[in-house]
């Protein structure tokens, strides 16, 4: 390399603009903003779903009703859903993190929902009407977005460079 | 004749366990004694049977796309086989921890053989996956 090139290196370098075979040193993939913000709603989508059914169940929202939870079991079902959503969730951001078994982490998560949603529809359909308690419906009627979602977050994952 | 699957005898044995096991339990279902099926059998019962049979469904549709997948597009088998895994393990928590005041399955016998050798296809199930993950890893 002769002086020249070291130069431009040295302000490429201070200006951020290194070229990125150059700054693979840093042992980190940078996913695209479209994950970030996918990954972001995901997030929020299930937190902000077990968050209101804790709060529903801890009779924090005023007005809301809480004896249909009763009937058949529904509080235990909904209580352990919240409860294995959330480990779920956790390894989702885990695998994400560690940038290790995302795909799989999201596949779990799908298939899941997938079931828990089957379940539902099977088990409840019968006592149970959309337009009851619409602040639960609202869940039940987006979780196909939230599946959309999380098929898509795993569609664009990065696990290497691609150069390598 | 399939060029390009390579795998371990203890894979086919694995998927062997989880077909016999999928087809004892659709024979199980669709050989329901009579009194089963009395409509005044308990709530439980009833809504067991109807959930059995969309699952059964899905079963079924599965045993008949795991070989075309498993042949034909070798590549995603391993995210097929995750997933069935991942329900599989998904409906037997369902079954024992979250559904447990709502579900009763029949008191039949290979019905309650069928739910006895639940974890032996879990874990052939897990064998398959992990077999498929970690050797498509080494041959990268």
């Amino acid at each position: 390399m002769n002086e020249k090139d070291t130069k431009n290196l040295e302000f490429a370098t201070i200006f951020g603009n290194t070229p990125s075979s150059q700054s693979k040193g840093k042992d980190h993939i940078v996913q695209s903003s479209t994950f970030r913000l996918i990954l972001s709603f995901i997030n929020l989508y299930a937190l902000i779903t077990i968050a209101l059914f804790f709060l529903i169940k801890g009779n924090l929202v005023a007005g809301v009703n809480t004896n249909f939870l009763d009937k058949e079991g529904f509080w235990h079902i909904l209580n352990s859903r919240a409860i294995i959503l959330l480990v779920l969730l956790v390894f989702l951001n885990a695998s994400a993190y560690c940038n290790y078994g995302f795909k799989y982490a999201c596949l779990v998560l799908i298939v899941y929902m997938l079931n828990s949603a089957i379940d539902n529809a099977v088990l409840f359909s019968g006592f149970m009407h959309l337009t009851d308690r619409p602040y639960l419906s609202a869940f039940t009627i987006t979780r196909p977005l939230f599946i959309i979602s999380l098929f898509w977050v795993m569609i664009i994952h990065k696990y290497k460079f691609k150069s390598d | 004749m399939y060029k390009g699957i390579e795998l371990t005898i203890s894979f086919w044995v694995a998927m062997s366990m989880s077909y016999a096991f999928c087809f004892s339990a659709l024979y199980a279902y669709a050989t329901l004694p009579d009194y089963l099926l009395d409509p005044n059998n308990t709530a439980q019962i009833k809504t067991t049977l109807k959930l059995s049979t969309i699952r059964l469904m899905i079963v079924s549709l599965a045993l008949i796309a795991y070989p075309i997948v498993l042949f034909k597009f070798f590549k995603y088998a391993k995210y097929v086989t995750v997933a069935l895994t991942s329900w599989a393990t998904t409906i037997y928590i369902d079954d024992y921890f979250v559904l447990v005041e709502i579900v009763e399955y029949p008191d039949s016998g290979l019905i309650s053989l069928v739910q006895l050798s639940r974890p032996i296809i879990i874990l052939s199930l897990i064998w398959m996956s992990f077999e498929l993950t970690f050797r498509s890893q080494t041959e990268v």
